[in-house]
């Protein structure tokens, strides 16, 4: 038993040593004495810890535009004008002398040198389940074990747990997605607990119960918490109770997560702002996403069911899905540099794969994951730079092949967090941030 | 000699009560030297592990504790009551027999085992359940019947009385998917995981292969539905089923009809590629039109005889799992993980345990009985200085209450009576799904239903009618008397004086005058507390 709990706190951080645990069980004595004291008032009951403002800005971010599906690197960041595998958009320059995407990225092109692109990826599975799995994991699965997903080991590692805000936030409206619905069931976090697990919000999954019931008056709403915290906290210590910790902990979150209700409503955000960003959900919640990060969010997922998935009039498709994503990146990209946030928030925009240069016969691009692009900007990543390059058809990675590995090596480097470090749990074999011992991509990363 | 009849009915109706009495006594004197032999073993453990147990708990804590247990609810006032002033000596195993007759008790067991063999399902779901499968269930606990045959009726799934019909439904639910049946047999029955053996031999659990897998889908792969006009049925083809897997090194084996610490069962492989015809002849002739055509080799018989029958598991699990329910935690922990990575705390206990339950007929309730008698069951639940290995069962482990206990226990509370399907329980089994969590965790989410979802409100609503907890509260003038009422009612126990000081306190400031508060909303606040609290929350 003691040596579980020293292990899982090698991971959570807390060094687990007997003077921490006295400090704790002070602690709480002393909250014990000051509600025994305060009984008159009840007042000290009542506080929450305050948002830390400082907190609040410190530390590395993330938001990951999660476009399930996967896009076709042919349309975004690879073009191949005039090629079989082209297909009929053009090319266009960018603030990037040389560098050229695709014409439906007109917005994106103007800011090229705050982005930076892998053009190399190439990864394993070409099934969605499979390749959500190992792109927002990091890993090929090997049951039994679940390795937690990308936001959960970054909110782990670098959220504030006793803020009142969410940590890993995932915004997803939409309830359906072919294997991404099947996936949304699974263990987000894995070994690291449901702790990590994302809040959920997003259409009709807004955090429920988060607003108290109208025939409730605020009063009785903390006099209920004020006295059923005093009586539980006394029974936590009385008997010593580690469910009952833990049952406190929960309900010590309340009041603060029902401050937040507001950073969860949409209908809060500016008009003007609603407006730039565009009226689809995804925008939308790209806006909430940048939301989110500025009043304390770790780590915010925007995804929104399978659209990117054209095995059918691809062209068309992608006709309407890419200028929407050109303009998210746009905005979100330069709202957090007016907001001086960029170089802490990392952004990025990708799929579980890429698509085929060729087209099928239903003129729709099927699953590619040999040699296809994402793009990333700010929280680490250095800006203006594109990693790889693939043959003239887009066949072939040519130059620098990035597996899921590298990948995930780059974006934890990039973030602050140890790539190489061990996860050293309970019934685990040795698990590493990152297997194989890989290198992040240091040209991507700033010096 | 033969004895003389009575024919004398009084008297024929006192030797049945004398006969009755005894076999009562004898059971209950029984119980308690098992659980003289139970406290012995645990009591090595301490011993190994050099820990002090805490004190056996009082009454008014292991009479909450053991309706929350066997009813599934706190008791009400009066049960308390009648419990706390019997003056025998052996009033808690008295107890525990009226509650293992009682039809809670049979709710409860029936509850609990509905979600361990099929698992939380959707309303829509449970819906369809209570048609077969829940007045099955129930009729297994109200007649305790043997789990063995339990287990062969449901896994044989050929209903032979009308009480059995329900038995179909475990295999039914599973819609003609081999590998959910058998990642659902292995634990439900067998107290073993298996599910990742699908690609492996088990990683960590080396005995579990990947033939054990395959082998027992194998035994369920000619099952179907089948709607007969007897209502749901499981036909069994007599061809087909033979398939080869693969291992990760590409290797690839038959899935021949095995299992685990079992034996193979012979059948003639086709060729590869040869066509199977299907015929008549492979059948038994039918007896009954309604129920479908058996077939000579049934891979399901097959298993029931030779496979479940006196498999050394199904006594082990089946214990197992009724210790985890009464204390918190298997011998063997996870309770359905029952592996060599996962060796037991008091190995010859749970062997002693099992060897009992099968030479009693698998007898659910004497093993209920035997446990709650044992002196680990009635600990207190503080842990006792020194001691951090809830393994060692040194005191009472806590477990949250389930979805159904608490919402039946929040309607004692209130009303000193249950609807056992009152519309709060839908929302909160959703909201809390867990039965016999491996580790007990709250999420924020649980803390914002019970502060804010309108049916907590409208349960409070109901217990401030006039006869209610909150209504009586309101109308009575003297405050002491009533808060001490409320913490009896609602925890079992009487107020500390702190508790009892600051809840006056509140209750005094809001009451006032200036204040204006209406006291049906003061009492309704200072309820809410009571039944959000974590004393009423966890089973301790």
């Amino acid at each position: 038993m003691a040596e579980h709990s020293e292990n899982q706190n090698r991971v959570t951080g807390d060094c687990g040593s007997p003077e921490h645990r006295a400090h704790r069980r002070l602690f709480l004595q002393g909250a014990m004495a000051s509600g025994l004291a305060s009984a008159a008032s009840f007042n000290a009951l009542f506080s929450v810890p305050a948002l830390a403002q400082e907190t609040k800005k410190r530390g590395k971010k993330c938001i990951l535009l999660w476009l399930c599906g996967a896009p076709s690197q042919f349309e975004t960041w690879d073009p191949k004008p005039g090629t079989i595998s082209g297909g009929p958009f053009a090319a266009i320059p960018t603030s990037i002398p040389g560098l050229q995407i695709s014409q439906l990225m007109p917005r994106c092109a103007s800011i090229m040198d705050k982005l930076s692109v892998i053009r190399s990826m190439s990864t394993e599975p070409s099934e969605h389940f499979q390749g959500i799995d190992v792109l927002t994991r990091g890993e090929q699965p090997r049951p039994p074990f679940t390795r937690p997903i990308l936001g959960s080991v970054v909110a782990e590692q670098l959220g504030q747990l006793d803020s009142p805000v969410p940590q890993f936030v995932l915004l997803e409206p939409c309830p359906e997605g072919n294997e991404f619905k099947s996936f949304k069931a699974g263990n987000w976090a894995g070994w690291l607990g449901a702790q990590y697990g994302p809040v959920r919000s997003g259409g009709e999954f807004a955090i429920p119960d988060i607003l108290k019931p109208e025939s409730l008056s605020q009063l009785d709403h903390e006099d209920r918490e004020a006295l059923r915290s005093f009586l539980s906290r006394k029974f936590q210590n009385d008997q010593q109770s580690q469910a009952a910790e833990g049952y406190n902990a929960a309900f010590n979150r309340v009041k603060g997560l029902m401050s937040c209700a507001p950073l969860f409503d949409l209908e809060k955000l500016p008009q003007a702002d609603r407006d730039r960003y565009g009226p689809g959900a995804f925008a939308q919640y790209a806006l909430q996403a940048r939301h989110l990060i500025e009043n304390g969010s770790t780590f915010v997922m925007v995804a929104n069911g399978m659209p990117w998935d054209n095995h059918v009039f691809q062209h068309e498709m992608h006709q309407m899905l890419v200028p929407e994503l050109d303009n998210i990146l746009f905005q979100l990209i330069g709202d957090l540099e007016d907001r001086g946030m960029l170089q802490d928030t990392m952004v990025i925009a990708m799929g579980e794969f890429g698509r085929t240069p060729w087209l099928n016969e239903a003129r729709g691009r099927d699953h590619y994951s040999k040699a296809w692009s994402l793009a990333m900007a700010g929280g680490g990543i250095r800006p203006g730079v594109v990693v790889g390059q693939t043959d003239p058809l887009g066949f072939e990675v040519t130059e620098n092949p990035i597996d899921n590995r590298r990948l995930f090596a780059t974006i934890f480097k990039a973030l602050g967090i140890d790539p190489k470090e061990q996860y050293d749990l309970p019934d685990l074999p040795t698990f590493h941030r990152v297997e194989g011992n890989v290198q992040p991509i240091e040209e991507l990363l700033v010096g | 000699m033969l004895k003389p009849p009575i024919h004398n009915p009084i008297a024929r109706l006192a030797a049945c009560w004398l006969f009755a009495l005894c076999t009562i006594g004898i059971a209950r004197c029984l119980a308690q030297v098992d659980a003289a032999r139970i406290d012995a073993l645990i009591d090595a453990g301490y011993a190994k592990a050099a820990v002090q147990p805490a004190e056996v708990c009082s009454d008014q804590v292991f009479v909450r504790r053991v309706y929350l247990d066997l009813a599934g609810r706190i008791p009400t006032l009066q049960e308390r009551k009648n419990f706390l002033d019997d003056p025998s000596t052996d009033k808690r195993i008295e107890l525990v027999d009226r509650l293992v007759q009682s039809e809670d008790y049979v709710q409860n067991f029936a509850d609990t085992f509905d979600s361990l063999l099929m698992g939380r399902a959707p309303i829509g779901k449970i819906a369809e359940r209570k048609k077969l499968w829940r007045p099955y269930l129930e009729n297994v606990f109200r007649h305790n019947r043997p789990w063995d045959q339990v287990a062969r009726e449901i896994l044989l799934a050929r209903p032979q009385s009308p009480n059995q019909v329900g038995s179909v439904w475990f295999l039914y639910e599973r819609n003609d998917n081999a590998q959910a049946i058998a990642e659902a047999v292995a634990p439900a029955f067998f107290g073993i995981r298996i599910d990742c053996a699908q690609c492996h031999d088990h990683m960590i659990a080396s005995e579990i292969h990947q033939k054990h897998y395959w082998g027992l889908v194998a035994f369920f792969n000619r099952s179907k539905n089948q709607k007969t006009n007897a209502g749901p049925r499981i036909s069994e083809s007599a061809i087909g089923g033979f398939s080869d897997f693969a291992n990760i090194h590409g290797s690839s084996y038959p899935n021949v009809l095995t299992f685990y610490e079992s034996k193979t069962i012979d059948e003639t492989r086709p060729e590869k590629d040869a066509k199977q015809e299907d015929s008549d002849e492979l059948y038994l002739p039918r007896e009954n039109p309604d129920e479908p055509r058996i077939p000579k080799f049934s891979r399901r018989e097959k298993f029931a005889d030779e496979i479940l029958t006196g498999h050394p598991r199904l006594a082990h699990a089946f214990v197992n799992r009724i210790w985890a329910m009464l204390l918190g935690r298997g011998i063997v922990h996870p309770f359905d993980q029952m592996d060599s990575a996962h060796p037991a705390s008091h190995p010859e206990l749970l062997d002693e345990l099992a060897k009992a339950f099968i030479e009693s007929g698998y007898d659910i309730r004497s093993l209920v009985r035997k446990i709650t008698a044992s002196r680990a069951y009635q600990l207190s639940s503080k842990p006792p200085a020194q001691a951090n290995d809830p393994a060692t069962f040194a005191w009472a482990i806590e477990r949250p209450l389930t979805a159904e206990q608490l919402t039946r226990s929040i309607q004692i509370a209130l009303l000193q009576q249950a609807n056992p399907n009152h519309p709060l329980l839908a929302d909160l089994r959703d909201r809390m799904p867990e039965v016999l969590p491996e580790t007990i965790t709250t999420d924020v989410g649980d803390a914002l239903f019970l502060s804010n979802n309108p049916k907590m409100d409208q349960i409070l609503l109901e217990g401030s009618k006039p006869e209610g907890l909150i209504g009586k509260l309101a109308s009575n003038p003297d405050l002491k008397a009533g808060v001490q009422n409320l913490f009896v009612t609602t925890l079992g126990r009487e107020p500390s004086e702190p508790e009892l000081d600051a809840v006056l306190e509140y209750a005094q400031k809001r009451l006032a005058k200036e204040s204006a508060a209406e006291p049906i909303t003061v009492w309704r606040n200072i309820v809410w507390a009571l039944i959000a609290s974590a004393e009423f929350r966890f089973n301790h």
